[in-house]
């Protein structure tokens, strides 16, 4: 038992210590009731803690909004915030968009819900919600910006290359491509992050997913 | 009691107590995170001009997901010492502060659509500061100040200006560190 280990090392390392310590006065009684209590409380700590360091590895759990592929948390820059954003925002030095900015949106996965991979090729287009100015930037797994040719890793609304409707297309591929091109990472999976700044009415509120730009598969090729 | 059914009460009771926590870890981390942005803002506190923390580009930056189009300032304020003004030139681009604390999170935003005359100027007190402000005021000649009651006594401005090109952003970055966060004495 471990107890009688405890009682041992005690004994073995007494020596060592001072010498008002006296292993002889230890008495021990096995008693199941001591060790459970010490159970229920290692159990609650480690399951509380776990728990928790866990929730904080990820997304906020709830008030999340899923547009399409893109996600968002419009409470997130709010004094709304829930406890878990609030604890996520700190854990991640993180500054949010506040409600009176904007809104930031993040998709990590394709109009069909496959993950983003730097193998494959992209087309995102052709409609943004109504805002002032609107970035849209690629970020990769670990989320910094990837290095590219153009030294480029994001369009602004201002820069786009625009169809005649006023639609636009914008390219992700590894490879050269005519038109709004990113260039996506070397490899590994990337995210895309829309930003809408200063959009009319409050942000977070009127969204739907038809406004939002598309995130389409085109191919995957090595 | 058999041991078995004490064992089961005591699992239980694990499980309850791992609810509370997790609840408390999760409100006190906040309180307790050493990494997160209020920290380190907190070093440009004497600071009379906001401090570049993300430049446009994106370069080296703590702070998470930088948009490479948008300059990012920062100054940090604390009201023991007075209420807080901030105050930028607006011009073509986006400008935008927001106003956070440590805990409580965001408490507002204002964007350069408010601005009077290419002027945005706010000013943070306390509860206790706005109530002394508005009792000094002069009747005939009210102040036109915006004032904004913060949730704590400490927090930090985030300035965001806009570089919709590549060409703006020299001129964004300058904005930006531009914006004026200054302590008004006490009357």
């Amino acid at each position: 038992m471990d107890h009688h280990a405890i009682l041992t090392d005690s004994s073995a390392r007494a020596p060592a210590r001072a010498t008002s310590i006296r292993p002889a006065a230890v008495s021990f009684r096995f008693n199941p009731t001591a060790l459970l209590i010490v159970y229920a409380f290692l159990l609650a700590l480690g399951l509380g803690l776990g728990s928790a360091y866990w929730v904080l590895k990820g997304d906020p759990p709830f008030g999340g909004l899923r547009l399409g592929p893109w996600e968002t948390w419009p409470k997130l820059g709010s004094a709304d915030a829930d406890p878990y954003m609030r604890a996520i925002v700190a854990k991640r030095g993180q500054v949010p968009l506040a409600t009176g900015e904007g809104l930031s949106l993040t998709a990590k996965t394709d109009n069909e819900g496959r993950r983003l991979e730097s193998g494959c090729t992209y087309r995102i287009g052709s409609v943004t919600p109504p805002a002032r100015l609107w970035t849209l930037t690629l970020y990769d797994g670990d989320g910094r910006l990837p290095a590219s040719d153009l030294g480029r890793a994001s369009f602004t609304s201002s820069e786009i290359l625009r169809n005649q409707d006023d639609t636009f297309t914008i390219t992700l591929a590894r490879t050269l491509s005519a038109g709004n091109w990113l260039q996506l990472p070397p490899n590994g999976p990337f995210s895309v992050v829309l930003r809408l700044y200063d959009m009319p009415g409050a942000a977070g509120t009127n969204l739907v997913a038809g406004n939002f730009p598309v995130i389409e598969r085109v191919g995957c090729g090595s | 009691m058999k041991l078995r059914n004490r064992f089961l009460l005591a699992t239980l009771v694990g499980l309850v107590l791992a609810g509370g926590v997790h609840i408390a870890a999760i409100l006190a981390a906040p309180h307790f995170a050493q990494q997160d942005a209020f920290e380190k803002i907190l070093p440009t506190l004497s600071a009379e001009q906001a401090q570049i923390i993300s430049a446009p580009g994106g370069g080296n930056t703590w702070l998470p997901l930088p948009d490479p189009s948008v300059a990012v300032a920062a100054c940090a304020f604390d009201l023991e010492d007075g209420p807080s003004r901030i105050s930028a030139k607006t011009g073509a681009p986006f400008l935008s502060f927001s106003f956070h604390t440590k805990t409580d999170g965001v408490f507002f935003a204002v964007t350069d659509r408010a601005a009077v005359r290419g002027d945005l100027e706010i000013v943070i007190m306390t509860a206790r500061q706005l109530d002394e402000a508005r009792a000094a005021e002069d009747e005939n000649d009210p102040s036109r100040d915006v004032r904004v009651v913060a949730p704590e006594r400490r927090g930090f401005v985030i300035v965001r200006v806009a570089a919709p090109t590549p060409s703006l952003r020299a001129q964004a970055e300058e904005a930006a560190k531009a914006v004026s966060c200054t302590v008004d004495e006490e009357p």
